[in-house]
């Protein structure tokens, strides 16, 4: 695999470096008026005193108090001066954007998460046009002191349609409890995380998820005009609903229904323990919490006949991170763990839930899905691994019969419509030699999407020539 | 049920017939593996059709008025899966359009992913409004069928 030079200044931070922070804040923001945007996206690349500056993925020495990244959709390009015929060379997804119906029926946006329903001027995708993303390290008061200077600085140049905030709950919890952030890609060239969490993955090629460099077919992914290409990406951004009471009602029936502990159940579902420990390397009960080193280095097939989950006894082929991310498992498309990932970058929102004292109140996750194609990464993750079950390839196991196409049912029970009509998951154990699958059935979505939109995530200098303002006249 | 791909592609002027079949029979080993790994094509066949004869059978020394054609019988999303049929078949893909009409632009296909998409689309007469619809025998996948055939993924052969 080429570990290309990759000019980290260069790139929005985001992308390359997940940032430890407690608390976030998103401005869904419509351009009112086009060279004032201009003018204010500038300012935010070229260390006008007093601006808050875009970060980059540069190693910094210390840590920052707050990190500032920005993304347009297709319409908030146009407004700043992308022509109709550049943005043909854009991502189709990104074209189409969040809202438009063959995507929301792409990625099964649909009943209740149908983008007519989503909050914060959201559901009009053409009116929005920016997602300026901030997130705090620590301080309440430097998310309120950010967040003054920004809103003075953006009302003679856009309109704040809404704002989003998000915050860090304790031992990198979400809200159905599990501990999440732990696997990510690990991207040639990319900086190293901080806290490595090593996996037994190939390393997946730098265009996936930067333009400009080569990626997982061979190509490159790019745009016209080519300032605006190189060192860009994109981003799924989504607000997901956590139905955190009916996930415990449902392990709780469920569980009893399968014969199973709930706490069982809500391994089985994810794929890993709510304390993050993954199933196939804890089968049987959680344990106590892996040290990062061990967390993530697993796969599911295996020659070992003692390793080998191939039908899912272990961690079920429909649970949540094995539809996800595959790993080494025989999927259709022939691809390998180096196809079809994305950088999750999503905290929680809303107050923990209080089982003793239930509320409406809305809580769940929020933040960008990053890759450098919509298309061929987030929107066939959604549509091909999380709402169907027959991505599979025919494969037998090594210690017992069976196959792996027939241990998957449904949708992915966290992600997937889950309509109860037809909602399934399977459980499959080895009885007698023979694989024997338990279904649960009949149980309805538990994330609802709230709010969506795709975003480009230019370079600096991209965002530098974006600023330029427009020739007069035009 | 299985969806139907009839691509149907002019052929440059002055292109043999004798160098498409050569083209075809020195790839088809790769492309059958690459069809075998991507998992869910039932059927796939390469014609090459003589539009300035009746019965459209092309004679040896035919070299104009040519139509290649790609005729699959596939499971699920045809769009969804371009990436992984361009990342196993890309240059093949490549080398044959170098004789179609139309595909310059197209080459290389894995940095032109949205456009050779885009082609297919114009170019397969399953998708034209009014198109005639494809009769199925049976509604499996097949994956399906080959775990029913106690077939596993890494050969595809019956066990």
């Amino acid at each position: 695999m080429d570990k290309p030079s990759i000019d980290y200044g260069d790139v929005q931070g985001t992308i390359l470096r997940g940032y430890r922070v407690n608390l976030a804040r998103h401005f869904i923001l419509q351009i009112t008026d086009a060279a004032e945007a201009k003018a204010l996206v500038g300012s935010m690349v070229n260390g006008s005193p007093g601006v808050p500056q875009i970060t980059t993925a540069a190693r910094w020495t210390s840590k920052p108090d707050y990190f500032l990244n920005i993304g347009f959709t297709s319409a908030g390009l146009g407004e700043l001066g992308v022509t109709p015929a550049q943005l043909k060379s854009f991502d189709p997804g990104f074209q189409r954007g969040a809202t438009d119906p063959k995507t929301a029926s792409t990625v099964f946006d649909v009943g209740e998460s149908a983008p007519e329903n989503w909050i914060g001027g959201l559901s009009d995708g053409n009116a929005v046009h920016v997602v300026l993303s901030l997130w705090v390290t620590e301080a309440e008061a430097t998310l309120e002191q950010v967040t003054s200077v920004l809103r003075n600085l953006f009302k003679s140049a856009m309109k704040e349609l809404s704002a989003h905030d998000a915050h860090a709950l304790s031992d990198n919890r979400v809200h159905f409890n599990y501990r999440d952030n732990i696997a990510q890609p690990t991207i040639a060239g990319a900086p190293p995380r901080k806290h490595s969490i090593p996996d037994d993955q190939e390393v997946v090629a730098t265009g996936e998820f930067l333009l400009g460099y080569q990626n997982e077919i061979g190509g490159q992914y790019s745009v016209q005009p080519a300032e605006l290409s190189k060192n860009s990406s994109y981003s799924a951004f989504r607000i997901l609903e956590q139905d955190v009471q009916g996930f415990e009602a449902f392990l709780t029936t469920y569980g009893k229904q399968a014969g199973i502990d709930p706490e069982m159940l809500a391994a089985k579902v994810c794929g890993r323990w709510r304390n993050g420990n993954p199933l196939e390397l804890m089968p049987d009960k959680a344990g106590a919490p892996l040290p990062l080193s061990e967390l993530n280095n697993f796969q599911y097939v295996s020659t070992d006949a003692t390793k080998d989950d191939t039908l899912g006894l272990k961690c079920p082929i429909g649970s949540h991170i094995r539809r996800n991310n595959p790993r080494n498992e025989a999927v259709t498309g022939g691809g390998t763990s180096t196809n079809h990932r994305i950088v999750r970058r999503a905290m929680p929102y809303g107050p923990a839930d209080d089982a003793k004292v239930p509320d409406d109140t809305p809580r769940g996750l929020i933040g960008h899905f990053i890759n450098g194609s919509i298309t061929n990464q987030f929107e066939f993750l959604m549509s091909q691994w999380v709402n169907t079950d027959t991505f599979l390839m025919s494969a037998k196991g090594t210690n017992c019969q069976g196959n792996a196409v027939r241990n998957i049912s449904g949708e992915d029970v966290f992600l997937g419509v889950n309509a109860p009509s037809s909602s399934s998951f399977t459980l499959s154990a080895c009885v007698n030699g023979s694989v024997k699958n338990t279904n649960i059935a009949g149980f309805r979505r538990l994330i609802t999407t709230r709010g969506g939109a795709y975003c480009f995530l230019p370079s600096i200098s991209g965002l530098k020539y974006l600023a330029i303002p427009a020739p007069v006249g035009s | 049920m299985a969806n139907p791909l009839t691509l149907l592609m002019p052929v440059v002027p002055n292109t043999a017939v004798t160098t498409l079949v050569t083209l075809i029979a020195k790839n088809q080993a790769s492309i059958d593996a690459a069809l075998t790994s991507i998992g869910t094509v039932h059927f796939a066949r390469f014609l090459i059709l003589d539009t300035s004869v009746a019965n459209l059978q092309p004679t040896s020394t035919a070299n104009n008025n040519l139509v290649l054609a790609v005729i699959t019988e596939y499971d699920g999303d045809f769009d969804a899966y371009i990436s992984d049929f361009v990342k196993q078949l890309g240059d093949v893909f490549n080398a044959l359009l170098f004789y179609v009409v139309g595909a310059e632009p197209l080459i290389r296909v894995q940095d032109h992913l949205s456009e050779f998409q885009a082609f297919i689309k114009a170019n397969d007469y399953s998708q034209m409004p009014g198109a005639p619809s494809l009769y199925g025998a049976y509604p499996y996948t097949v994956q399906t069928i080959l775990a029913d055939c106690g077939s596993d993924a890494a050969t595809g052969a019956a066990s």
